[in-house]
């Protein structure tokens, strides 16, 4: 008998990653928190890491205005400009 | 009648059911329960008596932009135990859930642990012959069992909401493994959820809701609404302090005992979630008393906070069996973040 595949199958394609950077110095750094309360003090002790470890132009921190949801277009948008981003879920 | 050659899914060609067993469990594919094997022909069976082609989209989580299609809906209906009738209220279901305002990827995925509430009105109750009496939040109707299974199976094989892989529900519940109930819309004279949420007088329709497990009340010692309902409102407020002080949907289950106290002094559903939207507040200093005493601050320490956004916020349900003055409380996943929907079985009410 036949059974028929319950699953997607249909799988999203492929994506690369993104070249590693090999150093930070002059970089733009986003530090996007996903809102949860957690979030800010481990946000904070790795903005302090960054900036004794290396010399970056900027340090981006930015927030979504729903945990369980997309970030708005508006951080995206303002994350494009990253050289590098660092997520945080803070549970 | 359509053709199994429209299927696209792939075909696994095995000996007999045992077998078919054998794969799905190994799979990963079930949720721990014997299945139904999805064969073509049961498979097209549903998507026949949905009127619905293989390829019809019935709706795209938001999030990842995973489409659910009728022909991978209908599969998991069959595996679910569900009948072709079924099928059409499966396909509603999937259909509200994929709505942006319920935010199917969040209600999921979440920590917290949610099910998917899942509320039948309308005649198709009564073509499915679904009870909604005895046990109508336990094992009591067969219907509600498949179909809150069917959709708890799209989840996981369709938009890979395995326990531990994309669902990261740090305890979940038994709503989980099917969380449906027909309402009785015979015991009494209240109108039916659907319609009261803008649904035609006699249309069948689903209303979803991302939720925690039922909190069960019992109140036999009056017959004033306001005392019955303060009981409810008491529950409410404990939910507030003991997981989530946010307000949103929340659903009360009426059962007949209650229900006629209400209805006996002229209580309607609107008379009801006027009362709940008014007695289920609290306060954040509130939380001083349930050991959340590091959440209060003197500038929060005043706030009141209400269970309800607002009256219509409050999805009241009459169902269950006929003795015991119980009821149940079922709290929103978390506060207003996901929003309950009510779509038409089989036809838009919105377009």
């Amino acid at each position: 008998m036949d059974v028929l595949d319950p699953t997607a199958e249909a799988r999203p394609q492929s994506v690369s990653r993104a070249p590693r950077l090999a150093a930070l110095h002059h970089r733009r750094i986003g530090l996007l928190s996903n809102g949860k309360i957690a979030v800010a003090p481990l946000f904070d002790q790795l903005e302090a890491l960054l900036r004794e470890a290396w010399t970056p132009a900027e340090v981006l921190r930015l927030t979504k205005g729903n945990y369980s949801a997309p970030a708005e277009p508006d951080v995206i948008r303002q994350l494009a400009r990253c050289h590098l981003i660092v997520t945080g879920v803070g549970d | 009648m359509l053709s199994t050659t429209g299927l696209r899914s792939t075909r696994h060609d095995v000996e007999d059911e045992q077998a078919a067993q054998e794969l799905c469990r190994a799979q990963g594919w079930t949720d721990g329960l014997p299945i139904v094997p999805p064969t073509p022909e049961r498979v097209v069976a549903c998507l026949d008596r949905a009127a619905l082609p293989p390829d019809h989209v019935i709706g795209i989580e938001p999030v990842r932009a995973r489409p659910i299609t009728a022909e991978k809906a209908a599969i998991n209906a069959v595996l679910a135990g569900c009948r072709p009738a079924h099928f059409p209220v499966v396909a509603a279901a999937l259909e509200a859930m994929c709505r942006p305002e319920f935010l199917l990827h969040g209600a999921t995925a979440s920590t917290g642990g949610c099910a998917v509430l899942i509320v039948v009105n309308g005649p198709v109750r009564r073509e499915l012959g679904m009870d909604a009496t005895f046990n109508v939040l336990g094992n009591g109707d067969a219907s509600a069992a498949v179909i809150g299974r069917a959709v708890r199976l799209v989840l996981r094989n369709v938009l890979d909401l395995q326990p531990g892989g994309l669902d990261r529900a740090t305890l979940g519940h038994p709503g989980k493994f099917g969380y449906c109930l027909a309402e009785d819309e015979e015991g009494g004279d209240w109108t039916p959820l659907a319609q009261l949420r803008g649904a035609p007088s006699g249309a069948s329709a689903v209303t979803v809701l991302a939720a925690g497990a039922p909190r069960q009340i019992m109140n036999e010692w009056t017959t004033a609404p306001e005392e019955i309902l303060e009981t409810f409102a008491a529950e409410m407020r404990a939910n507030m302090l003991h997981y989530s002080i946010w307000g949103g949907n929340y659903a009360i289950v009426v059962p007949a005992q209650l229900r006629e106290r209400l209805q006996d002094a002229g209580w309607s559903k609107p008379d009801v979630q006027q009362f709940l939207f008014e007695r289920a507040r609290v306060r954040a200093c509130d939380w001083t008393r349930v050991g959340k005493r590091a959440l209060v601050t003197a500038a929060n320490r005043d706030e009141e906070h209400a269970a309800l956004p607002s009256p219509a916020d409050l999805l009241v349900v009459a169902a269950g069996g006929p003795a015991g003055g119980f009821g149940a409380v079922i709290p929103p996943w978390f506060g207003h973040k996901s929003r309950a929907v009510t779509a038409g079985i089989g036809v838009c009410f919105a377009c």
